[in-house]
């Protein structure tokens, strides 16, 4: 063993990327299972099978991606798992869940509930490329999806929330 | 709106701040797609700011039932520790679990298993979930600092391993100890603490790790 005072910034490169990622990736797990203790739980397991799969990740400035890819897999593997119910995104709502709140922006918060409102095949890419800064390519690869069928999902997420955010919609591709 | 400026805009809408040659041409003749993608852009650090959810809200909540990943939240614990164990003083925390271990010192001697429906039973009792993969031979409900606590012992192939899972101490962070015959480790885990605790002598690391894995 290797005694270590407690508070520094000791460990590894790969640990300590860990650590400043998970944030993110509770977000992105909040997004996907809409719920939060089912997050914690599939950001905890994401983190077991990235440590375990530390040699795969050859290029740091990958990891974001690659760690939002494990905690998409590890979200997918609970469900299919544990068999969990599906959350309903009315009672989401009606739990005025504390974590889509925004201290005096109302307008981020009606955001927020916005995109929880959007349906999985829109919201699921959207955050996949906004925080996690997957490209179109990476996305349709871990989705299973043409890049054309990706583009139009994330035309669609916006277009939706365009309207939310009081802009007109923009016409749409079958339109 | 031509048709042009339909394609664009799509283009714009999937991704805002990435432009083909063919936008950037477009949006040099048509202001009402320069219009449109300023406020798409715009749009997005607002849809940027709305996803990164504020986490200290997120985790003031209380959960409706506690959960707890018990070998994940310990193996993160040891990620961010960088793979090393905490040096702290002896903390009253391990020195309760000791004696708590002192008092049930048959718990080690068990050679069968405990029945799933037995274990489950202790969790409930306790309001905690976890699932071992390794052997359970002792699972009790026991009281501890005003809580009933599982007190578990798991085979592993190095020896027989306590684990107590101290749901309602919130700072686990008290590191390894070492005290009489026993050798532990007290850490973070789910919202509260876990403590695991062998024979002094009995290689502790490899048997610990043999719990995290056989967890996962």
């Amino acid at each position: 063993m290797n005694p270590r005072p407690r508070g520094t910034t000791g460990g590894s490169p790969f640990a300590r990327l860990l650590e400043m990622l998970r944030p993110d990736l509770v977000r992105f797990a909040f997004w996907l299972a809409r719920d939060r203790a089912v997050a914690e739980d599939v950001v905890q397991e994401t983190l077991i099978r990235a440590w375990k799969s530390r040699e795969e990740l050859k290029d740091q400035a990958a990891a974001r991606p690659w760690l939002f890819t494990i905690v998409r897999r590890e979200h997918a593997r609970l469900f299919e798992r544990k068999r969990l119910p599906t959350v309903d995104v009315d009672q989401v709502e009606a739990l005025g869940d504390p974590a889509l709140a925004s201290d005096g922006d109302a307008g981020l918060e009606d955001l927020r509930r916005a995109i929880m409102q959007l349906p999985d095949e829109y919201r699921e890419p959207l955050v996949m490329q906004v925080l996690g800064g997957l490209t179109t390519t990476e996305i349709g690869t871990e989705l299973g999806l043409t890049q054309a069928a990706v583009l139009t999902r994330l035309f669609r997420a916006r277009n939706r929330l365009r309207v939310i955010y009081g802009l007109p919609a923009a016409e749409d591709a079958d339109g | 709106m031509g048709n042009d400026c339909k394609h664009v805009r799509i283009a714009i809408g999937a991704e805002p701040h990435a432009q083909s040659p063919e936008v950037t041409a477009h949006l040099a003749t048509c202001a009402a797609c320069r219009q449109f993608q300023a406020e798409t852009v715009a749009l997005d650090g607002r849809v940027r700011a709305a996803l990164e959810l504020p986490l200290s809200k997120f985790r003031k909540t209380p959960m409706p039932a506690r959960r707890f990943a018990l070998a994940a939240s310990v193996v993160f614990a040891l990620l961010v520790g960088g793979g090393v164990w905490l040096f702290r003083p002896q903390s009253a925390l391990a020195s309760e679990v000791v004696e708590h271990v002192l008092h049930e010192p048959g718990s080690w001697q068990r050679r069968e298993t405990v029945s799933p429906e037995t274990l489950a039973a202790v969790l409930a009792k306790a309001g905690v979930r976890y699932n071992p993969r390794l052997p359970v031979m002792y699972a009790s409900p026991c009281p501890f600092r005003g809580h009933i606590v599982p007190h578990l012992v798991v085979q592993t192939d190095r020896g027989p391993l306590t684990v107590m899972v101290l749901a309602h101490e919130q700072d686990g962070s008290n590191g390894e100890f070492t005290e009489g015959k026993y050798h532990g480790v007290v850490l973070p885990a789910g919202s509260g603490s876990i403590a695991v605790v062998a024979p002094k002598g009995q290689e502790f690391d490899g048997a610990l790790k043999a719990v995290l894995e056989g967890t996962l």
